[in-house]
């Protein structure tokens, strides 16, 4: 009697279970067909990512540091304006003189990123004359080949475009954080607004639509090179920079393999 | 005014009310993980350390722990089922959470969770607990009424049968079990580990020796729990705790925080030695930044003093009072637990206070309230304290275990 | 009862076992995304739903549907790589209806670029705004669309 008992409130409490569950798949899409409707006015037609590979290189000898690639990927992405949720954003690499009679070839390294670059770079503190060098770099996801974000995300939601693009599901992201621990590049932050992981995603709703990336757009010297690997274009400028310049890619030691290229860059950018 | 000028007063106050040495990524200036991932491996930890505990009796027949195999089970399972909350609760999104079992990435550490915890809740530690109960089960549900008596008998899942025949299949298969439940034990905890170690990007973490490290640092905690327990387990229900159990916990305390510290040390030797990249960093934080949460709360109070402590209790065993090592393991085995919270703190906190550029630190402000704070922290930590009050109040009757300390258990070997 | 001769415990496990196991099998089939596992591990609904959000940035290319006197200008001269944006701000809602007028510039956006920095490349034209000399405004003396020419 006892097992017939607990037998009954098994199949009862598994039936109910279960009409729950198929309740959900059909509530599930009925939303999403609203929101096919929805958007789909503004979608991009006829684009196929499996007929491009876009790539983002850096050139750093062209980065003057005006901050116009981080505020125009602020507005373009809306993302949220505090200076601690970036997308892409600049530094400044200081090189001291060494110290006189040291004997070594370079002093001490000073980086520095004030919101981001965002608005520009304030007056540097070390004096003129102390300076070996200096330059700007710009930092956006660096496309790993072999992304450890893609790799370390639980459910799917972050994944590799087959166009290119690493990008961040914000429907279906759950929110722990693993990528952002992930990244070695630092590239990822947990939007405060949406609670799930956001990062550069090549502003996919742009370069689907034959616009190139914000930041690239408004870059006045053209240190941001794009192009697409596939249909390289006359004279395309991302073929040539690869041509011309001695590349490098960022931590090469981890083996994530970035497709992003650097040219002009010091040892100490990492 | 305008965005710019706006953007550049921004800047002008950020370079005044700074809380960053040196420099960090834009995106790491606040910490992601904060307590409650401080708190989650911790909980899991104690779990495997006080199932590793319970199978000292069973598998390697430790006799003389006897007394504490069932509340060391109970203990395991109290702080099981609050393990995954931390978790849960620290999601940016809890309410898709089984996204996490629906479509696991099998290459992250973190999608193998719900499957590794599953696994050890359901096939290890509830069967282990069912098959030592199950006999007891249909006693006490013949014989209790009312609430307490329904549950009993729910619980039995309908197997009555008592026979001598059906206890020895019990006891066979409980014994398989727990031979299963080392491994799993160990891969529960293991994997926690791996969870941190798994991370390349992250010097501090990305470590082979991490799970190793984890593994033992979950033993000697679970096992340090065990002893906490049970004596406050007897001091509340006014009963002389078994003496030879508590010398036998104390030894094993002894050997497993050895091997601990062991481990520990082999890792900061081999760091040191290897000098990467990352090393000034490492080595900066470690006297900086956890200056006291690691070489003062971790190494000297919670692996120093009880190694101390309880090494004085091996060798002088006759020669201290049964009293007085009482207390000893009593103090020990709370410094440990405290020492080993610090482990997962600086593991957990130190991880995210250096920048992965490897050029600066940034702070961590401990808040009280809210999702991260530390008083969502503490009640986690109490929480499974709680349910194992209410575990042992319907499943650790004082009376058989009264009547003759230690016989029932051992009549069943 | 039952056929099969296994004994009471082990056959309440095995039914416990097998309800678990199925309902987890349900489960994962009832709520699995329509569209996931088209490309790879995730929604391949993704794709659309990020590509949909429109742009805020017009583009050159829009830009020039009305305004090409100016772009074809200012192409000829030294601003020749920077782009319309770049100083008027982002524009597709100028662009979609004229009559919402882009943000007004500023001095401040010329020294965002041409203020002295060490870390600027030397090819770039810098000025100290300390000692430069100060008119009113840069434009008094420079036009922005052909900065070699005096207004």
């Amino acid at each position: 009697m006892k097992f017939t008992l607990s037998r009954r409130q098994l199949l009862v409490g598994f039936g109910g279970v279960a009409s729950w569950l198929m309740a959900q798949p059909i509530a599930q899409a009925a939303k999403t067909a609203v929101k096919k409707v929805f958007v789909s006015t503004q979608a991009p037609k006829g684009y196929d990512p499996f007929k491009h590979k876009w790539l983002m290189c850096i050139d750093a000898d062209r980065c003057i540091g005006c901050g116009a690639c981080v505020e125009a990927c602020k507005t373009e992405n809306h993302v949220p304006s505090e200076s601690m949720y970036f997308r892409t954003w600049i530094e400044r690499y200081i090189i001291k003189k060494p110290a006189a009679g040291s004997g070594d070839a370079r002093g001490e390294v000073l980086v520095d990123s004030p919101n981001g670059g965002r608005g520009g770079f304030p007056p540097s503190m070390v004096p003129r004359t102390d300076i070996l060098k200096a330059f700007f770099v710009p930092k956006l996801c660096n496309l790993c080949e072999k992304s450890p974000c893609t790799q370390a995300c639980p459910v799917g939601a972050t994944f590799d475009s087959p166009d290119g693009a690493v990008l961040v599901d914000p429907n279906y992201c759950i929110g722990c954080g693993f990528c952002i621990q992930a990244c070695p590049y630092g590239c990822r932050f947990l939007n405060p607004e949406t609670h799930t992981a956001d990062k550069c995603s090549l502003c996919y709703h742009r370069i689907t639509r034959e616009l190139k990336p914000a930041c690239v757009e408004v870059c006045p010297g053209q240190a941001r090179i794009f192009g697409d690997l596939k249909n390289p274009v006359e004279n395309d400028p991302l073929q040539a920079f690869i041509r011309k310049n001695k590349v490098q890619a960022l931590k090469p030691n981890l083996g994530t393999d970035p497709r992003v290229l650097y040219a002009n860059i010091d040892k100490e950018v990492r | 005014m305008d965005p710019v000028s706006t953007a550049q007063a921004v800047n002008e106050v950020q370079t005044l009310v700074t809380h960053i040495d040196g420099y960090v990524y834009p995106n790491e200036q606040n910490l992601l993980w904060s307590v409650l991932i401080v708190v989650y491996p911790y909980i899991t930890g104690l779990v495997a350390g006080a199932f590793i505990m319970a199978s000292l009796v069973r598998v390697f027949s430790v006799q003389a722990l006897a007394p504490a195999y069932r509340l060391a089970l109970l203990t395991a399972l109290a702080f099981l089922l609050c393990a995954p909350l931390p978790l849960l609760l620290h999601l940016g999104h809890p309410e898709r959470c089984l996204e996490v079992i629906v479509t696991p990435h099998v290459s992250s550490p973190m999608a193998m969770f719900g499957f590794v915890y599953a696994w050890y809740i359901m096939a290890v530690l509830l069967l282990e607990l069912w098959l030592e109960y199950r006999r007891d089960f249909v006693v006490w549900g013949q014989r209790e009424r009312g609430f307490k008596g329904l549950l009993y008998r729910l619980l039995t899942l309908g197997a009555t049968d008592v026979s001598p025949g059906a206890l020895h299949l019990d006891e066979r298969l409980s014994q398989t079990i727990t031979i299963i439940g080392i491994p799993s034990a160990f891969l529960l905890h293991g994997y926690v580990g791996f969870i941190f170690g798994s991370i390349k990007a992250n010097p501090w973490w990305g470590n082979v020796l991490m799970p190793i490290i984890f593994i033992f640092s979950a033993i000697v905690s679970g096992m340090a729990l065990c002893v906490v327990v049970y004596m406050a387990l007897n001091w509340v229900r006014r009963r002389a705790a078994d003496d030879a159990c508590l010398d036998k916990m104390g030894m094993f305390l002894f050997f497993a925080l050895l091997v601990d510290f062991s481990v520990e040390a082999l890792d900061w030797i081999h760091r040191l030695y290897q000098a990467e990249e990352s090393i000034h960093v490492l080595k900066q934080l470690a006297a900086g930044k956890l200056f006291y949460s690691l070489l003062v709360g971790q190494l000297c109070l919670g692996t120093l003093a009880p190694l101390f402590l309880l090494g004085a209790t091996q060798l002088l065993r006759e020669r201290i009072a049964m009293w007085l090592r009482r207390r000893i393991y009593f103090i020990s085995a709370v410094l440990i637990m405290v020492g080993v919270l610090m482990m997962r703190w600086n593991v957990v906190i130190g991880g995210q206070l250096f920048s992965k550029s490897l050029r600066g630190f940034t702070t961590f402000k401990l808040e009280p309230a809210g999702q991260e704070g530390w008083l969502m922290g503490l009640a986690l930590m109490i929480l499974p304290f709680v349910i194992l009050g209410v575990l042992v109040r319907y499943f650790l009757p004082i009376l058989p275990v009264t009547a003759a300390a230690g016989e029932p258990a051992s009549a069943e070997k | 009862m039952t056929p099969l001769k296994l004994p009471p415990q082990i056959l309440r496990l095995v039914l416990l076992t097998v309800t678990i196991l199925g309902s987890y099998g349900v489960m994962r089939h009832m709520l699995r995304p329509a569209s996931f596992g088209e490309y790879g591990h995730y929604r391949g609904a993704a794709l659309e739903e990020i590509a949909a959000r429109p742009p805020t940035y017009a583009g050159m290319k829009a830009c020039n549907e009305c305004h090409s006197d100016i772009v074809q200008k200012v192409a000829k001269f030294e601003h020749k790589t920077v782009a319309c944006e770049a100083c008027h701000g982002p524009g597709r809602e100028h662009a979609k209806d004229p009559d919402v007028k882009n943000a007004k510039l500023n001095d401040r956006l010329c020294l965002r670029c041409h203020e002295v920095d060490e870390a600027r490349p030397a090819w770039l034209k810098q000025i100290a705004e300390k000692s430069h000399f100060r008119g009113d405004r840069c434009v008094d003396c420079h036009v922005p669309h052909q900065p070699k020419e005096t207004p």
